[in-house]
């Protein structure tokens, strides 16, 4: 497989961002709030290093093996960030909201089946059935992360749960190339082809590109620190939370009383 | 392009148009909301008759929220109940109106994030409010809203009272300029 400067440009360029944006997650105190995504970022850097000496040193048949086992490793990550955003926004008060469960189990499962039924869909110009699974696989994947991000947001705007600060700049970040890598995986089942085809290669570099921007919008959103809010004074305080607690016990009086 | 090929274009370009829709129309949503300033929430409350509301949920809860003892409970006849409240769509209002005290409370969250204990309260209330008034409709579908509507009705506007009271006790305890309008609104 040959590569362009192109190639070699947005691999650099690849690996100085993730260097960039884990240096922003470490020195700014962000990996213990995300440790997953801070783990999705790691292993992008990772992933170029590996590629990288694989590329040089192995074989054809040891790339294509190392880098399939790290997309899938990439892509479980991801689903963790999903649902390390989704523990971020649904539960306010470090329990799950009530209300929100079902809906959620609901959206997973219908993002699930479309997903799937786009993937069975595709059918792919492979020669091999691996190929053909790997070009499903990949679109199963995209479809499922772009659909879950936009439930998430969906369900947080309806059940009027704020989506804001950090959570919301990896989300949105992760959302918007999530709906590109759709695209991106529509045209590879359309159009197939090997890795060194023209169009693979059009496609790789719109995707690298889009991750860059990506990766870029996250280093500058993670860096400033979020909104801390005024404290309440003791008094305040105590008000607020001997009516919450009076209002709290009377509303659940009132609720035994429905029961009945 | 063969026709198999066709379809699966097709369905991927409906599902990319159809997701960026549903993303960009609940993104302005959350913006918009979230952006709200104090005179667009409180425009967006709608009139309701306060004393009406009160008297309803008075003969439940006392002046303090603590609910009456149950010889003196719910005395207001059916009849009584219906006028008070204004039937299944004054109901909807109230519905409404707790949507618009949940920002209100995420209004002083953007100050306080201590608040979200209040503001996760009133949600979880006013889906509770929603769920009465859900119950009367598909009961008002089945011919049976007459018999349903003294118990959930008046159930609906005591959590709805004691979510005025909550987002009132917010604002008092903040000693938030806004009071004095809140106040007047509710």
């Amino acid at each position: 497989m040959h590569l362009t400067d192109l190639d070699l440009l947005f691999w650099a360029a690849g690996f100085l961002a993730h260097l960039g944006l884990l240096f922003v997650l470490w020195y700014r105190r962000r990996a213990a709030a995300f440790p997953l995504f801070t783990a999705l970022i790691t292993l992008g850097s990772a992933q170029t290093i590996i590629l990288y000496f694989v590329f040089h040193y192995g074989t054809k048949r040891s790339y294509f093996y190392t880098y399939w086992s790290l997309t899938m490793i990439d892509t479980m990550l991801q689903l963790g960030v999903v649902y390390e955003i989704s523990s971020r926004v649904f539960r306010p008060l470090d329990v799950w909201a009530q209300d929100v469960r079902s809906s959620f189990v609901w959206l997973m499962g219908l993002s699930v089946s479309v997903a799937l039924g786009l993937s069975l869909l595709a059918s792919p110009p492979a020669h091999t059935w691996m190929h053909a699974f790997t070009y499903k696989g990949n679109l199963f994947a995209a479809a499922l992360m772009s659909e879950l991000l936009v439930a998430m947001l969906a369900l947080a705007v309806s059940v009027r749960l704020p989506w804001r600060g950090h959570t919301a700049a990896v989300a949105k970040g992760l959302g918007a190339y999530s709906l590109v890598t759709v695209l991106i995986e529509t045209g590879h089942s359309y159009f197939g082809g090997s890795r060194e085809s023209p169009i693979f290669v059009f496609f790789s570099h719109v995707r690298m590109a889009a991750y860059l921007c990506c990766v870029s919008y996250w280093i500058i959103a993670l860096w400033p620190d979020e909104w801390a809010g005024r404290t309440m004074t003791r008094e305040m305080r105590e008000k607020l939370f001997t009516l919450h607690a009076r209002l709290e016990y009377d509303l659940n009086h009132l609720r035994s009383r429905n029961k009945l | 392009m063969n026709t198999h090929n066709l379809y699966f274009v097709a369905a991927m370009g409906i599902f990319l148009v159809v997701l960026i829709a549903i993303a960009g129309y609940y993104y302005s949503r959350g913006l918009r909301s979230s952006q709200a300033g104090w005179d667009e929430l409180l425009a967006k409350l709608a009139r309701i008759d306060r004393d009406n509301i009160a008297q309803v949920a008075l003969d439940l809860v006392d002046e303090s929220g603590r609910p009456r003892q149950s010889e003196d409970a719910a005395n207001l006849e059916p009849r009584q109940l219906w006028r008070l409240v204004g039937g299944l769509e004054g109901l909807e209002l109230l519905e409404a109106n707790s949507e618009v005290l949940i920002d209100m409370a995420f209004y002083v969250q953007q100050w306080y994030p201590e608040a979200i204990v209040i503001a996760e309260r009133l949600r979880l209330d006013a889906r509770e409010l929603k769920w009465h008034v859900n119950r009367l409709k598909g009961a008002a579908q089945k011919g049976n809203l007459q018999v349903s509507f003294p118990f959930y009705a008046q159930h609906a506007v005591a959590t709805y009272y004691l979510m005025t009271r909550r987002v009132l006790g917010l604002y008092e305890a903040g000693n938030f300029s806004m009071l004095a309008e809140l106040q007047k609104a509710l």
